[in-house]
């Protein structure tokens, strides 16, 4: 058999048998001189071809035409696909032991006493922890740390954690959990989110000075921008409606699992599928009460996060400690089941959503009000509280904006951090609403959002900085690309289309712990020696979503390197620098800017050895495959390899470090930071329904997907989580939800009955990318993570009334519930079959010529705008004929900032609203 | 999850497999017959009911053969499915069953042995511990029922699978083989009203196979399946409608059966005649329709209200009835 000898392979190194070729380092040797790179690939700015209709970008310079915005499967895809990357799970060390952690059977009750001593006397069982051993509290956000190991004093939920267990074999640990005697006193639970909001004899938690009453409030919030007190005068359409969303799951493949190691020399190293390594290497520290240089938590690979993995976890306590205990590690892999019981999933939620829009068809005011149901622990909930509200302030610029937000604690698993954190449940609500104002004002949905967006570079409401937008794009693809035009309104009864929009951060502006002072949210150390491979140190978790590839593609990028010449190592504190983890959408964007920075540091200097062996004029020099030459004349150039020796000289490996910190931005109001965020992402679905009539079943037939994530860096990934997005979310939709029965027990803790759709249920997805070009994200990029799965809610809502003509308030809309919806309407309209009821029709009114010429001029605006270096402020408000360039609270009494409830808010305030009816002990005086 | 230990014995014959359950029955040892293992292993998986011995039926060639008129109890639901020589009604019951992984395992036998299922009673030992157990499984608490309270004397768990209306319908004889001897009674009559002893099997007894009388071909018709997923779940409700036909409009005969709705299948003799007494068509497929809604009761122990189960049970039934229009 003849080799063919490809040209590309390497020389002079011997490859092993069997294994994948590389390719070579450096192109020095057999072709002497670099081809140019392909034109098509580098930015007008930089004298290629490649069009930039969003205007030039800092870090047009950097591109080699390497790796950036090729698609590329991810760099640790074979790891998985063959079975060798090890999960939390499959981490084995000698001498393991197995842990079982024994749990609440009830609600909530007082732990008298824990008899252990039965447990301990069963051969086998070499350690055991209860509360006694673990004193201090811990939770991801240091404002409220209420979370023990295990249960001191009280337990809160069925399924809380009471006690633990380390034995030679599960068997044997299995056993001694039921040997372990627990005395209760059960005390009244609460279940109904409502009830959290009453003063309780036995509230859940205590906050001592700054509990809110005697109540179960978590978090209050009350936030008043603009002309409130005008919306409702100007309103000429109004839509009002309560909905309730159930409590949804991440429902990771991967089950949480932790083994705890103390090593000879006395430090811990914790193996766990973790989101957010820091903060769980900060929590142990409080509990174990040792140091953090003491504990190296090590990332395994993580089957599916979503945010359900990135609290520190009551479980990875208890194997640090029995781990301690017993002298040998010890491992604990979670049941189904007790996935549930930590659960963190989205929060179940009463949301009342107003909307007003006035006779020029502008949105004059949104009025929302949100109860969640926390759950038992506070977990994320302060800032979930607040993105109920502040993350619907945009994509539109609107006159006014009221919200009143309420997190009380029930007895249930708690409540979290989920895929689209706090946005996904009240965006749905809004763009209901939005496709109701259509409705009412005789418009066409997409043309009223169209004719209603904030330009780029703008301000909203809350005084968020917005930079670029490519909503508009997103929305004029998905309405050609769906043919909505020939179809909204127009298809038969039971069929249906629908549009909804998202907005989402990309990265949180505030870091959750904010000391000390300026210091980096991401920073990436990168060594490179004398063979040319680039090791990349990161503490950005890999959860699945590609942050490993796309730190490697940044770096590869500006080096100009393949990328099987860049390793990651991203597992461990020990080696990575502290990254803040995988979560609010944050890693592409400040990573991927960290990892830029610190490949620039390393261009510099192969940039200058090449001046030192070429001497070519530095600003000629590019960075094309491996090579670097002068763009003027290829033929005067170095390999990477030739370069680096040089820059190695008399030194050894090049080391460098970048880092990234968001800008200072936001306003001083108090809650002014929740929702700040260097970026955020823009999306419009469309989607097609068939509904059932007679059964209620919903049936989504096909999806067109736009998703403004300024660059795809790697379009393979931003498409996987486009189609990943609209899978999570159409289970929300449609079938998933935690369901708590009457006596409050969680009926389907598990995939039977926990009903995320199947392959059948899935509708052909077509993504499609928006390109906006943010200028302070890596290459243009933004998120493309959590935002994508706002849209869909809303759409299948939209498309569902376009088909028959029931707006849900209630979600999943399961059979059922469409059927009663159904027959309602049925009765209302005294209709006796269901299949005579008449689609929902549109005529358009005079406004949709007025929308069509507002939406064309603000077309023009938004261009100038995004192309105009010197562009001036441009504030929410001016819509309204205020003056763009300023905060409009500055001009206009009427668009004050409020941040506390009148005395007259008081008298009839909303559900969530009436949290502030409560007086804070500390201002009450017998704290 | 882990599974509680037990012995596994693994005849190779339907008569190896008899004598080793007099065995086990002669020693006062408790045990279970396991087929394909997809409904008996999670729930001992979940400690619900389970033996210190199972005797496995996975050897006994005995018990495969399908033609027409004979289905073997340990013929996999994907064969039943697939095979030319299955009646088309119950190929597409056996092809709507859970998934193709569960359905290249799991059995005739099996579907219709499946034990009834409930909310309160399908959850792990850790769950059923926090509601202090329920009558099916009371692990000697003599625990009361959590669907119906204040009656431990009958449960009302739901009987879920899906071949066993369509095999009603064609009327299909059972065979059962006991270290006794065998029987063999209608398929109709296998069934007892109670979600506990679910059926007239005696302790020791199995399924060998089904018989399908000689004209079953003869019969039209079709199954309705209602569940959240196309895949993976049981049916909230299950209607079987067959007829034959005689020429003319007026089907020659027809027989209903559903599933799903309470803790045996439902096999319809009264609805489906008085259906024929004075036929008119669509108005007569209405009225079956409704007297089939009627006749079934089920309860909130799955996924669907029992209101909206039954209220379906109408709509099944009238899309079953399509071929006769």
């Amino acid at each position: 058999m003849s080799v063919e000898k490809k040209d590309d392979e390497m020389v002079g190194y011997r490859q092993q048998p069997g294994k994948l070729p590389f390719s070579k380092p450096g192109s020095g040797g057999k072709n002497q001189f670099s081809k140019p790179t392909d034109a098509s690939i580098i930015p007008e700015s930089q004298g290629g071809s490649k069009k930039q209709p969003w205007g030039p970008h800092p870090h047009d310079e950097l591109v080699s035409g390497q790796a950036i915005g090729k698609p590329t499967a991810m760099v640790d895809s074979r790891w998985k696909v063959t079975g060798q990357a090890h999960y939390g799970d499959d981490v084995r060390l000698a001498g393991e032991l197995i842990g079982r952690i024994v749990r609440s059977p009830h609600h909530y009750a007082r732990v008298l006493s824990i008899d252990v001593t039965k447990a301990l006397e069963l051969p086998g069982v070499i350690a055991v922890a209860t509360g006694a051993d673990a004193a201090n509290k811990f939770g991801v956000l240091p404002v409220t740390k209420d979370e023990h190991a295990m249960a001191v004093e009280k337990v809160r939920h069925a399924g809380d954690l009471v006690a633990c267990v380390a034995a030679e074999t599960e068997a044997t640990a299995r056993e001694a959990e039921r040997l372990i005697e627990v005395e209760y006193e059960i005390l009244d639970s609460i279940h109904d989110m409502r009830d959290g909001l009453e003063d309780s004899q036995t509230p859940i938690h205590d906050r001592g000075k700054y509990h809110i009453g005697e109540s179960n409030i978590q978090k209050r919030v009350f936030q008043e921008f603009g002309d409130v007190a005008g919306m409702s005068q100007a309103a000429v359409a109004s839509h009002k409606q309560n909905w309730l969303f159930a409590g949804v799951n991440h429902a990771a493949t991967e089950p949480h699992a932790v083994v705890a190691h103390w090593d000879p020399s006395g430090r811990l190293t914790l193996y766990t599928p973790q989101q957010v390594p820091h903060y769980l290497h900060r929590a142990l520290a409080d509990v174990l009460e040792i140091p953090m240089h003491q504990i190296n938590v090590h990332r395994t690979f993580v089957g599916g996060g979503f945010g359900g993995k990135s609290d520190p976890f009551p479980h990875e306590m208890c194997a640090a400690i029995l781990a301690r205990k017993a002298g040998r590690p010890v491992r604990i892999c979670l049941d189904r089941e007790e996935v549930y019981w930590i659960n963190r999933g989205r929060h179940p939620s009463r949301i009342e959503m107003n909307l007003h829009a006035d006779s020029e068809g502008r949105i004059c005011g949104i009025e929302t009000d949100a109860l969640i149901d926390g759950g038992a622990f506070a977990s994320f909930g302060h800032v979930t509280t607040y993105y109920n509200g502040v993350l619907h302030t945009a994509p539109y610029e609107i006159g006014a904006f009221h919200y009143t937000g309420a997190r009380v604690w029930t007895n249930k698993p708690a409540s979290g951090a989920m895929r689209g954190h706090g946005a996904v449940n009240s965006r749905c609500a809004v763009e209901v609403g939005m496709d109701d104002l259509a409705e009412q004002l005789a418009v066409d949905p997409i043309t009223l959002r169209l004719a209603n967006l904030l330009p780029p570079h703008s301000a909203t409401i809350t005084g968020f900085r917005v930079t670029s937008i490519g909503m508009r794009e997103c929305l004029e693809r998905v309405r050609a690309a769906s043919g909505w035009d020939d179809k909204f309104r127009k298809m038969p009864l039971g069929k249906g289309i629908g549009i909804g929009c998202g907005f989402f951060i990309s990265g949180s502006a505030l870091p959750i712990h904010w000391d000390p002072n300026k210091f980096p949210h991401a920073t990436v150390h990168l060594k490179i020696d004398m063979d040319g491979g680039v090791t990349v140190h990161t503490g950005a978790a890999e959860i699945g979503q590609g942050s490993d590839t796309v730190i490697a593609q940044s770096v590869a990028e500006v080096l100009g390197l393949p990328l099987d010449m860049i390793r990651i190592k991203s597992r461990d504190t020990d080696t990575s620098p502290v990254d803040l983890g995988s979560y609010s959408s944050r890693v592409t964007f400040m990573n991927a800017n960290a990892a830029i920075s610190a490949a620039m540091g390393i261009r510099d200097e192969l940039l200058d050895a090449t001046v030192e062996i070429t001497g070519a004029e530095r600003n000629k020099l590019v960075i094309g495959d491996r090579r670097i030459f002068a763009k003027n004349d290829p033929a005067v150039g170095v390999s990477y390899l030739e370069a680096l020796h040089k820059a190695q000289e008399d030194r050894g490996a090049l080391v460098s470090s970048g880092a990234y910190r968001t800008p200072p931005m936001g306003r001083t109001h108090k809650g002014a930071a929740a929702g700040l965020a260097p970026a955020y992402s823009f999306s419009a679905y469309v989607a097609e329904v068939s509904v059932d009539i007679e059964t209620g079943q919903t049936k989504v037939d096909k999806v067109w997907a736009a998703h403004d994530c300024g660059k795809a860096l790697n379009p393979l990934a931003v498409k996987g989580q486009i189609i990943g997005s609209c899978h999570m979310g159409m289970g929300q939709v449609l079938s998933e939800e935690m369901r708590y029965l009457r006596s409050g027990h969680l009926m389907n803790p598990d995939l039977l009955d926990y009903k995320i759709p199947s392959v059948h249920e899935m509708p052909e997805v077509i993504p499609i990318i928006v390109e906006s070009n943010d200028l302070e994200g890596p290459f243009g990029a933004k998120e493309a993570g959590e935002g994508p799965l706002l849209p869909i809610l809303p759409a299948v809502c939209n498309a569902v009334y376009d088909a028959i003509g029931v707006r849900t308030s209630e979600l999943p809309i399961t059979p059922d519930r469409m059927y009663r919806m159904i027959e309602n309407r049925c009765r209302a309209e005294k209709v006796s079959d269901p299949l005579d009821l008449a689609s929902p029709r549109l005529e358009h009114s005079a406004l949709q010529d007025t929308l069509d010429a507002r939406s064309n001029a603000h077309t023009e605006r938004d261009i100038e705008r995004r192309l105009d270096d010197e562009r001036e402020p441009y504030h929410n408000g001016a819509l309204f004929g205020l003056d763009p360039t300023i905060p409009p609270d500055e001009v206009d009494p009427r668009w004050a900032v409020t941040v506390l409830p009148s005395d007259e808010y008081l008298t009839t305030p909303r559900l969530a609203g009436s949290a502030w009816k409560h007086t804070e002990r500390r201002h009450r005086g017998d704290a | 999850m882990r599974m509680p230990p037990f012995e596994l014995h693994n005849p190779t014959s339907l008569s190896e497999a008899l004598a080793t359950a007099a065995d086990l029955e002669e020693a006062g040892q408790d045990f279970d017959w396991i087929a394909g293992g997809t409904d008996l292993l999670p729930n001992y998986k979940w400690h619900i009911n389970a033996k210190k011995h199972v005797i496995a039926l996975a050897k006994v060639s005995e018990l495969t053969e399908l033609s027409p008129t004979h289905i073997g109890a340990m013929v996999r639901l994907h064969d039943l499915a697939q095979s030319d020589a299955s009646h088309p009604v119950l190929a597409k019951a056996a092809n709507s069953i859970a998934s193709v992984m569960i359905r290249r395992s799991g059995t005739v036998g099996g579907n219709i042995c499946l034990d009834t299922r409930c909310y309160w009673f399908n959850q792990s030992e850790q769950w059923r511990e926090s509601i202090d157990w329920c009558h099916k499984c009371d692990c000697g608490t003599a625990a009361d029922c959590r669907v119906i309270p204040n009656q431990n004397t009958l449960c009302v768990a739901t009987y879920q699978a899906d071949l066993a209306p369509v095999l009603m319908c064609l009327e299909a004889t059972i065979h059962l083989a006991s270290p006794s001897g065998q029987r063999s009674v209608l398929l109709s009559e296998f069934f007892e009203l109670d979600g506990m002893t679910r059926n007239v099997l005696q302790r020791g007894e199995l399924v060998t196979h089904l018989t399908l009388p000689e004209g079953a071909g003869e019969w039209q018709g079709d199954y309705q399946k209602l569940s959240q997923r196309e895949s993976w779940d049981f049916p909230e409700a299950g209607v079987a409608v067959l007829w034959k036909r005689n020429g003319g409009a007026k089907p020659a005969d027809l027989r209903v059966g559903t599933t799903g709705l309470e803790s045996i299948p439902g096999f319809h003799t009264e609805e489906a005649a008085s259906a024929l007494v004075d036929w008119r068509g669509k108005e007569s497929i209405d009225e079956l329709a409704e007297a089939i809604r009627k006749a079934v009761k089920p309860v909130q122990n799955t996924w669907y209200a029992p209101s909206y189960r039954r209220k379906m049970v109408k709509v099944l039934t009238r899309r079953a009835c399509a071929g006769l229009l």
